[in-house]
């Protein structure tokens, strides 16, 4: 590349060996969990932490989106709440029907997230600032327009696929996170505005010389965090029955981020693990419901969460030191 | 399946109960009670849960904590509560509206589910609701408010998130008052989101007494972190002219009354609401009794099958008879609670 | 290099404006604005944000972040209020403990983040759950109240519109500075911000400065959480539940790099001041609740545009 001179040549990186570590931990502890208290692995408690898990890892895709760019989107959970509240509109008070409402829903988060976009390669601000602007902006206009009433006559379709299970242990939002999932990972790997996005965030200025439109790779990634963003809306959704105002919000903030930092996603841009990410939301869900069976006494139970992911977090990095002496 | 004489604890509601022929029966139910996330509100809840289990002779009362206020960490105990073999609930809603699917489906695996504290808002299959309800008690606290003052001036409402929908009921029991003064009474200002952080509540709060302390004749205060933070900053003002009636027991509140910066607060039944929920909740998963159809329900703007667990006007008056005023109120209730709202067999 | 300091100083400069501006039009749409209580009250509640945000810039400042500020905050506020309440410790002894112990928790971050070679946003989210953890089984979310009533009234007590509790940050500010611009430690610590390797190359420790860096950090959100028990007048077990957001806003928007290597500690105190004005003015102007978000997102934006389109005029020229 004529580039090399220049600056860093962008490396679009994209592996998937690193995140066995993890996969292994979230093995181990589901082992240790289910030895402990059989109840971890019923089919009941498996379909109640996938349909957690469904959220978390949607919600890590959408800033994992932002990420790869170097930004960061702190609106997430603002945008997120947005289209819960819209699809609740249109399907109660519109009376559409649930499909359309739901792809209108995922559209009004992808626009939110065109704003972002725009507003942050058009103005020149960082991401950081525009999206806690924009994150007040609209859970605010949310409150003015909804009086954070929530919206809870819903069709009772949308309740019935929030409690359906497939094979008796699975939710049909963990399959959709499933789908995104593989669909990122083709997109990302394979696509040309993946695999731009991510040069555009390795190297800004080197993409920009070899002809990268990083701007429109900006405007993209805040585009594809606002759709997932309401995806993960929609399936609370469809897991309440009910659209209501208290949805993602500031909620949302810190899971977003630590479901692909722990997978190894670069806070710097450049490097998405979407495996990672999936594998980085699981060690969460499975700490956190893993915590709720063994008897840890109340109130220290958030110390315990911190300690076992403090934990798991070292174990996976000495697995990888162990294994480069190895070397 | 003898009474429990030998481990009476002594406390009069027990007494009450025996009387009325609701003797405590051993049971080998697992019960547990578990509010919305940490919150100084609840911590009696864990000597009610202690007690009601060692009173009726439960197998197990249990108080579990979600590790934080978000509805997710909540159903997700549920639902883990459940796999564990709870076969009774009795929840604080994180949301009226989001808990109501897990309940469903906890009810749909046999786990009876009462709502204590405060209400899911209607339709849900919680058996029952418990509680304050927060638009009659915001109105009654509005009236005593506006008689504090003299019927005729300008007073402040304070209040808790605004994302919580409680906060609206709240906000229309404020205005539902005043509009009755035909006039007399004006709503000068509400503050709300001051329930979460004390920080952002103390900013807002002394925002309101730097621009308008001396239009204010009363203050009332809807939510409990509200309500300690107005009577600090009325306690430093050293202003004993603006009457305030705040809400729930933060020694702060209480300290106001005693001293003279606060007219007065409203206590709720904490206590009473664990205790009262676990011994209905053991009936119910027992499969001895059922609810009455035509129980005498309360009207609340929730749910049709709503029991008033009261609240206690607390002046300087009564101060300090305040914690037995409380106990005898549990017991009226409690007493009668079997023969008004159960079919037993 | 005089050019570069030109555009730091009108980086400032643009907030600095912002505020005064911001203020007249505070003062012409409430007379209750330029009153000396209400610029009393603001400054107050303004006090603990700007440590806050100095804890959060420190670290910034070595290019990571520190997600455990309103944790760590948060137990050095129920345990300074434990220490007084059931020790019975004296004020001057529990008020160093407590700094001491926020100091050892930034330290264990630190010592975290450099000993493993992990992401520091990873670990202090990690320990920010666990100091969180031990607040809520100590104080099992009930506060103490037991506090020294000097203690209380030295936060409620002023000089004219100069509240008690803007000395320490007013104190810590031109200490930073020193440190940072006057001291080799300081240089080096935004040296290592800057460009790690580089700074490794030139021999020095990267790891000492990122545990120098962590621990100022939790000393600082310690201070700031002994300020607020003493705003607050009780020990309340959820101080430090919302500074996350403050403690980025103030450096960020005051021209603080996230990248790390630079800081303008002149620039993050006028962005807290701008951001307390704007939530002093929602009060003062009565908005009606459901608004006031939308009102303090779109006041923010307008900032950064205004300060934005400044630089960007004055690049021009």
């Amino acid at each position: 590349m004529s580039t090399t001179d220049l600056a860093p040549t962008p490396r679009a990186r994209f592996e998937i060996a690193p995140q066995l570590g993890l996969a292994i931990i979230v093995g181990l502890l589901v082992v240790v969990f289910a030895w402990k208290q059989p109840g971890f692995v019923s089919s009941f408690n498996l379909f109640g932490m996938g349909r957690s898990l469904a959220v978390d890892v949607t919600v890590g895709f959408s800033q994992m989106a932002v990420l790869a760019t170097g930004g960061m989107n702190l609106a997430v959970g603002s945008i997120g709440v947005c289209s819960v509240m819209f699809a609740g509109y249109l399907m109660q008070d519109l009376g559409l029907p649930v499909p359309l409402a739901f792809l209108l829903a995922v559209m009004l988060g992808g626009l939110l997230g065109w704003l972002n976009g725009f507003t942050i390669v058009r103005s020149g601000v960082n991401a950081f600032i525009v999206t806690l602007a924009s994150a007040n902006l609209y859970s605010g206009a949310m409150l003015i327009l909804t009086k954070a009433q929530p919206i809870n006559v819903l069709p009772p379709i949308v309740s019935s696929i929030g409690s359906y299970e497939i094979l008796g242990y699975a939710s049909p939002a963990l399959v959709v996170a499933l789908v995104i999932g593989l669909a990122l990972y083709v997109f990302y790997r394979y696509s040309v505005p993946g695999k731009e996005t991510l040069m555009a965030g390795a190297n800004a200025r080197a993409a920009s010389m070899s002809g990268i439109a990083v701007s429109r790779s900006i405007i993209l990634a805040h585009v594809l965090s606002g759709v997932l963003a309401g995806v993960a809306g929609l399936m609370v959704v469809a897991r309440v029955g009910a659209a209501m105002p208290a949805v993602g919000g500031e909620d949302w903030l810190l899971p977003s981020f630590l479901a692909p930092v722990l997978g190894g996603t670069a806070l710097a841009g450049g490097f998405v693990s979407v495996v990672g990410t999936f594998l980085g939301a699981m060690l969460v869900t499975v700490i956190r419901s893993g915590l709720l069976f063994v008897n840890i006494s109340n109130f220290w139970l958030q110390l315990f969460l911190g300690l076992f992911l403090l934990a798991a977090v070292l174990a996976q990095r000495y697995r990888g030191l162990f294994r480069m002496r190895l070397t | 399946m003898k009474p429990h004489f030998g481990r009476m604890s002594g406390i009069a509601v027990v007494m009450g109960l025996m009387l009325t022929g609701g003797a405590a029966i051993a049971s080998d139910n697992h019960i547990v009670v578990a509010p919305g996330g940490p919150h100084p509100y609840f911590a009696v809840w864990e000597q009610a849960a202690a007690d009601a289990q060692k009173d009726f002779g439960i197998a197990s009362v249990k108080y579990r904590v979600p590790s934080d206020w978000k509805l997710e960490l909540q159903t997700e105990l549920m639902e883990s509560l459940a796999s564990q073999g709870v076969n009774g609930l009795g929840i604080f809603p994180g949301d009226p509206v989001g808990v109501n699917s897990t309940i469903a489906e906890l009810k749909t695996r046999g786990i009876p589910v009462v709502t204590l504290g405060g209400c899911a808002q209607d339709p849900t299959d919680a058996v029952f609701c418990f509680a304050t309800d927060p638009y009659k008690t915001t109105y009654t606290m509005t009236k005593a408010l506006i008689a504090a003052i003299g019927g005729k001036g300008n007073i402040v409402h304070i209040t808790g998130q605004i994302i919580d929908t409680n906060t609206k009921l709240r906000e229309d029991a404020v205005q539902k008052a005043i509009d009755e003064t035909n006039g007399a009474v004006k709503l000068l200002q509400t503050v709300a989101d001051t329930d979460l952080d004390p920080t952002v509540a103390d900013q807002k709060i002394s925002a309101l007494f730097a621009a308008s302390k001396d239009q204010i004749d009363g203050i009332i205060a809807t939510a409990h972190n509200s309500s300690a933070v107005t009577a600090k900053q009325l306690r430093s003002l050293g202003d004993k002219r603006i009457k305030f009636i705040g809400f729930d027991d933060d020694q702060a509140v209480l300290d106001d009354i005693k001293d003279g910066f606060a007219f007065g607060t409203y206590l709720q039944n904490a206590y009473g609401q664990a205790y009262l929920g676990a011994y209905a909740l053991d009936l119910l998963a027992s499969k001895t009794c059922t609810m009455k159809a035509d129980a005498p329900w309360d009207k609340s703007p929730q749910t049709v099958h709503f029991i008033d667990s009261g609240v206690l006007k607390v002046t300087a008056d009564n101060l300090a008879t305040a914690k037995d005023e409380m106990k005898k109120m549990a017991t009226g209730i409690q007493s009668k609670f079997k023969a008004t709202y159960l079919n037993c067999k | 290099m005089i050019g570069f300091r030109k555009f730091a100083s009108q980086e400032w400069a643009g907030l600095a404006a912002i505020f005064v501006l911001g203020s007249a039009l505070a003062a012409f749409l409430s007379p209750s604005f330029l009153t000396e209580y209400n610029i009393y009250v603001m400054l107050r509640s303004a006090s603990v944000e700007l440590l806050v945000a100095f804890s959060q810039m420190i670290v910034l400042a070595i290019g990571q972040m520190n997600l455990a500020v309103g944790a760590l905050g948060g137990l050095v506020a129920v345990l300074f209020g434990a220490m007084l309440q059931l020790l019975g410790l004296p004020l001057p002894l529990a008020i160093l403990i407590a700094l001491l112990i926020g100091i050892v928790g930034g330290f264990i971050n630190g010592l975290l983040t450099t000993r493993t070679g992990i992401n520091g946003f990873i670990i202090t989210l990690a320990t920010g759950s666990a100091f969180t953890g031990i607040n809520l089984g100590l104080t099992e979310s009930r506060p103490f109240h037991g506090i020294p009533v000097e203690f209380v009234a030295l936060g409620d007590s002023r000089w004219s519109f100069v509240p008690a509790l803007l000395w320490p940050p007013l104190i810590v500010a031109p200490l930073l500075a020193i440190f940072l611009y006057r001291t080799k430690s300081g240089r080096k610590l935004l040296a290592v911000g800057g460009n790690m390797r580089a700074a490794e190359l030139s021999g020095i420790s990267a790891n000492a400065m990122i545990i120098v860096a962590h621990a100022i950090s939790g000393g600082l959100a310690g201070l700031a959480a002994v300020l607020a028990v003493s705003q607050l007048g009780a020990a309340q077990p959820e101080i430090g539940s919302t500074w996350l957001l403050i403690s980025f806003a103030g450096p960020i928007i005051g021209g603080t790099a996230l990248a790390g290597g630079y800081v303008s500690i002149l620039g993050a105190m006028l962005a807290v001041l701008v951001i307390a004005l704007i939530e002093n003015m929602l009060v003062l102007m009565k908005v009606d609740p459901y608004w006031v978000r939308f009102a303090l997102g779109g006041l923010v934006l307008v900032t950064v545009g205004v300060n934005r389109w400044r630089a960007h005029q004055m690049g021009r020229n």
